[in-house]
């Protein structure tokens, strides 16, 4: 591997992130949402609405669901149901919101590191130089994740400030991070990312612009939601071991992927495939 | 041989079933400037990728530098240079920010300085810390050989290096790839369809059409094969009513002129002389004598 070239590479695909506000607004936004917007609403919601107003039976209904275990006794510790609840929404239900952070962050920059290559004919430069593809990849590979661990977790800090200062003096005590969100960040997140870029190069590879490659990229989003909605529907919960298992099935899915990009990994390939 | 840079032999490559180069033959010696020479679409760009090893001939045998581009085509990357005819680019950086990059990936030792003397000797200094987006075609051009040349590469390959440039930075150019040559020994590749403007620069030229190699050599040797007939125009006074002169046929009249057809250069200094004999010679050309000329007459016979 040649790790100076590699790491020109990364560097260079980082700095891109900033030349269109395409790449950086969503990465504003999203995260703004998700990390100051819904946690603070609930919150506000929890210590200053009147909750006569709120009903709470759902959510009483789907905290029923919940099946004995690790998870119903760290709920159902808070005696009553809006402390049930607002443990329950902050550490367990914004959980998928929270892992659109990586997967939109590394989506987005991976289509601009790759297809935008492709579209800016600057394929053919990188392929005439001097630098194994593998070194190519990697060094794309870590343009997208980088920026997106380091987002995710300079949100997970953001997260958990305003979980603690707003929601800490309800419960008496901090109640972030829990087991579960260091699970969700430190297992699931990297494994998550890196499905996310491995699917957005496949991508890449087929359609011709930066454009194409993040509307079709935007389809990773799909098992997230799809979380969601088990959740909601109090299918699944994401505890510590369900998580454990999202991210050794993400880790498969990783291997998979690579098995699939293994073709392109390798110049002549690449360019006849790619550089028109 | 051992002063060959580059040699092809019997070279083929077909994309999605249409053959592109079709047996190709052809050697550049070291430190000489070649042409490669032919229309669009006449498989210029291909051989260019070939020879770099980013793509893979169909069968034939490649030697660039000693190395076979697909075994060890890093070697051959290492030591040449590549202007393409989009440049390859980026244009959300700078000129200068394109440099530091390319030149991390050839490991150009001691960047800042190469980087610097490039940008004066291509006249970019003042627009370096512009974005290349908005650069003129010409601009992306300089700057595209600019990084061509950052790891001072053996070999050159310029694929239509002039297009998009004015009259004055085609001289320019020119000039620069001449004294690179002649300063630095760099083998140099051209493709160009612009027969014109290479024809005094090259010391050799490769035709090439619909994939094939037509003819290849100096241009002496080229013309010693072709130029069967010369046509020569003599600017004189001369007053000849039949249709020689001393054994030659005149082919054209024109007030003050009279065109001549010879069988080789070597009539020229004895119609000459009889000339001179009966009247004044104020000058004399050979005509249909130039590149294209000869390249029309060498793709006419072999069709």
């Amino acid at each position: 591997m040649n790790f100076k070239a590699l790491w020109a590479i990364a560097v260079k695909d980082m700095r891109a992130i900033w030349s269109s506000a395409q790449i950086w607004m969503p990465m504003i936004v999203v995260p703004f949402i998700f990390t100051l917007v819904l946690p603070g609403v609930l919150i506000g919601v929890s210590r200053y609405g009147n909750l006569q107003d709120l009903n709470m039976d759902q959510i009483v209904r789907l905290l029923e669901k919940l099946p004995r275990g690790p998870l119903h006794d760290e709920i159902f510790a808070w005696k009553t149901p809006l402390l049930q609840m607002l443990y329950f929404g902050l550490n367990y239900f914004f959980a998928p919101f929270f892992l659109m952070i990586p997967l939109m962050a590394s989506s987005i920059i991976s289509a601009n590191s790759f297809a935008g290559e492709k579209e800016g004919q600057t394929l053919e430069s990188l392929l005439f130089a001097p630098v194994d593809i593998l070194s190519l990849f990697v060094g794309k590979l870590l343009a997208a994740l980088i920026p997106s661990l380091i987002l995710t977790y300079g949100c997970a800090i953001v997260y958990g400030t305003v979980v603690n200062l707003g929601a800490g003096p309800i419960f008496g005590r901090w109640i972030f991070p829990s087991a579960n969100w260091m699970m969700l960040i430190f297992w699931v997140t990297p494994w998550l990312s890196l499905m996310s870029i491995f699917f957005t190069v496949l991508v890449s590879a087929k359609v011709r612009t930066f454009q194409e490659a993040y509307q079709m990229g935007g389809l990773v989003i799909l098992p997230v939601l799809a979380l969601l909605f088990t959740q909601i529907a109090g299918v699944l919960f994401l505890d510590t071991v369900v998580l454990f298992w999202i991210g050794l099935g993400l880790l498969a899915v990783d291997g998979i992927l690579i098995k699939l990009l293994e073709r392109y990994v390798d110049r002549n390939q690449l360019f006849e495939s790619q550089v028109g | 041989m051992n002063d060959e840079v580059i040699a092809s032999e019997n070279v083929i490559k077909s994309f999605a079933g249409r053959r592109v180069l079709d047996s190709l033959d052809f050697v550049v010696p070291k430190g000489q400037i070649v042409g490669l020479l032919g229309p669009n679409g006449s498989g210029k760009t291909t051989t260019v990728r070939l020879l770099n090893g980013v793509i893979a001939p169909d069968s034939g045998r490649i030697k660039v530098a000693g190395y076979d581009p697909q075994t060890r085509g890093d070697e051959i990357r290492k030591r040449s240079g590549v202007l393409t005819e989009s440049a390859g680019l980026y244009r959300n950086l700078s000129g200068s920010e394109n440099l530091n990059f390319f030149a991390a990936l050839y490991d150009v030792p001691q960047p800042n300085e190469r980087i610097n003397k490039l940008l004066n000797d291509f006249g970019l200094d003042s627009a370096k810390d512009r974005k290349v987006g908005t650069y003129s075609t010409g601009m992306k051009k300089r700057l595209g050989i600019a990084k061509a040349l950052l790891h001072s590469p053996e070999i050159l390959f310029l694929d239509e290096p002039t297009t998009g440039l004015d009259p004055e930075g085609t001289r320019d150019l020119l000039e620069y790839i001449a004294r690179l040559n002649r300063e630095h020994g760099v083998t140099i590749l051209l493709c160009t369809h612009l027969l014109q403007q290479v024809q005094d620069l090259c010391h050799r030229f490769i035709f090439l059409s619909n994939g094939r190699v037509l003819e290849q050599g100096g241009l002496a040797e080229i013309e010693a094969k072709y130029l069967v007939e010369i046509r020569l125009n003599v600017e004189t006074d001369l007053v000849v009513s039949e249709d020689t002169f001393a054994g030659y046929p005149i082919s054209e009249r024109k007030p003050g002129h009279l065109v001549f057809r010879l069988p080789g250069k070597t009539a020229i200094p004895r119609l000459l002389q009889e000339i001179l004999k009966q009247a004044a010679v104020y000058s004399a050309e050979v005509t249909g004598r130039d590149l294209e000329t000869l390249y029309f007459t060498i793709r006419g016979e072999s069709h």
